[in-house]
């Protein structure tokens, strides 16, 4: 498959910023909302996010493009968010500033609904398969890819975090 | 599908997406509608799935991607590595070198040689012309001999021989022979003080 990144990576691989940002203004909303679903707090998302695309300019020089550069970068992105959520299981939560943006409180209104506290509870591998297809529209083998398991068991995980989601969104309905 | 055993996961979620081809997904309706297990999963999975579809995208606020522009810091370049080379290349590539090593030292030795002789003061050869260095500028580069008689006759017995020999400031200067064939020519002179400079090839 070609990879309509190509010709930007091949720049930025050279040191080119300015197509490095082009690859960030490109990918930065969309591995935001992956960050934000799967850690469930916008502070940590934004964070991760950072971090994963400081990850990716110094990891350019190594990329071979074996893969989509954009599978690549969400894997990247997948393990920030991963560092993120283990470094805050160690760090006492900061103090909830009120959102001054009204986009920003968009997002924290989004993060406050019910799907998303179900979605905090999801197994992890579930609940990063089922971002990844149903709120990304990411393809079985793209997931594959990026979870680095076959496509049956992206499939099936799909199928049992959305069975999960709905349980625990049906408790939540019945408890509220 | 046997009667009365299960579809798995990946059978029901394929009927939920429809990814199924037509005989399999009437079999998994046909099971469907008589098992209220998995038709139950199959509307919980639905359930889910719609739930997820309505989650809206999100953007990353601005001062965020602003800040990753500006933290970026200096991509460091990867050293291009270097491709092990095979024997045969290897073998191409020491040859070459172990010639030029091979001859280097043959001429190490042969100057030493003739540093020892000098050191020693004299001859070599059993009282044929001997050799010394550092006589002058031209010693480190031309090989010097001593012989017996007078600068006159040692050049002209060398013409004799063949050589290309001339008399210049009391030495005698020999061109386009080595050494040794000067050494020769001259072993029945005996040792002496005329200075014979060899010039090679």
């Amino acid at each position: 498959m070609e990879d309509p990144d190509a010709p930007l990576v091949a720049r930025a691989r050279r040191g080119d910023r300015w197509a490095f940002e082009q690859l960030v203004e490109r990918h930065q909303h969309r591995l935001f909302t992956l960050a934000a679903r799967t850690l469930g707090s916008a502070d940590d998302a934004a964070d991760a996010v950072q971090e994963a695309f400081i990850r990716a300019w110094l990891g350019l020089p190594r990329f071979r493009g074996g893969s989509l550069f954009s599978t690549w970068l969400y894997r990247i992105g997948l393990n920030a968010a991963h560092d993120q959520r283990a470094k805050r299981r160690t760090e006492p939560l900061d103090e909830v500033r009120e959102p001054a943006d009204p986009k920003d409180a968009f997002i924290a209104s989004e993060l406050s609904t019910s799907l998303q506290a179900a979605l905090n509870e999801l197994d992890e591998d579930y609940r990063v398969a089922v971002v990844l297809f149903d709120v990304l529209g990411c393809s079985y083998s793209e997931i594959s890819a990026l979870t680095e398991v076959p496509e049956g068991t992206v499939k099936s995980r799909i199928f049992r975090g959305r069975r999960q989601l709905a349980g625990l969104l049906g408790t939540r309905t019945a408890e509220e | 599908m046997v009667a009365g055993t299960h579809p798995d996961d990946i059978d029901l979620f394929d009927y939920v997406e429809e990814d199924l081809p037509q005989p399999r997904r009437a079999e998994i309706q046909a099971h469907l509608s008589a098992c209220s297990v998995c038709s139950e999963q199959v509307s919980r999975v639905e359930a889910g799935r719609d739930a997820l579809r309505g989650a809206q995208f999100m953007h990353l606020p601005e001062r965020r991607g602003e800040a990753i522009f500006m933290n970026l810091p200096t991509q460091v370049r990867e050293p291009r590595r270097r491709r092990a080379l095979t024997p045969k290349q290897l073998i191409a590539v020491l040859t070459p070198v172990i010639a030029v090593a091979a001859v280097i030292g043959v001429l190490v030795n042969t100057n030493s040689n003739s540093g020892s002789s000098s050191a020693a003061g004299e001859t070599s050869g059993g009282g044929a012309a001997g050799t010394r260095s550092g006589a002058n500028p031209e010693a480190a580069q031309a090989a010097t001999l001593f012989a017996g008689g007078t600068a006159t006759d040692v050049a002209a017995e060398l013409r004799r021989k063949g050589f290309r020999a001339d008399v210049q400031r009391d030495q005698v200067v020999v061109k386009g022979a080595t050494q040794k064939q000067v050494r020769e020519a001259l072993a029945d002179r005996g040792a002496g003080d005329v200075q014979i400079v060899v010039k090679g090839r």
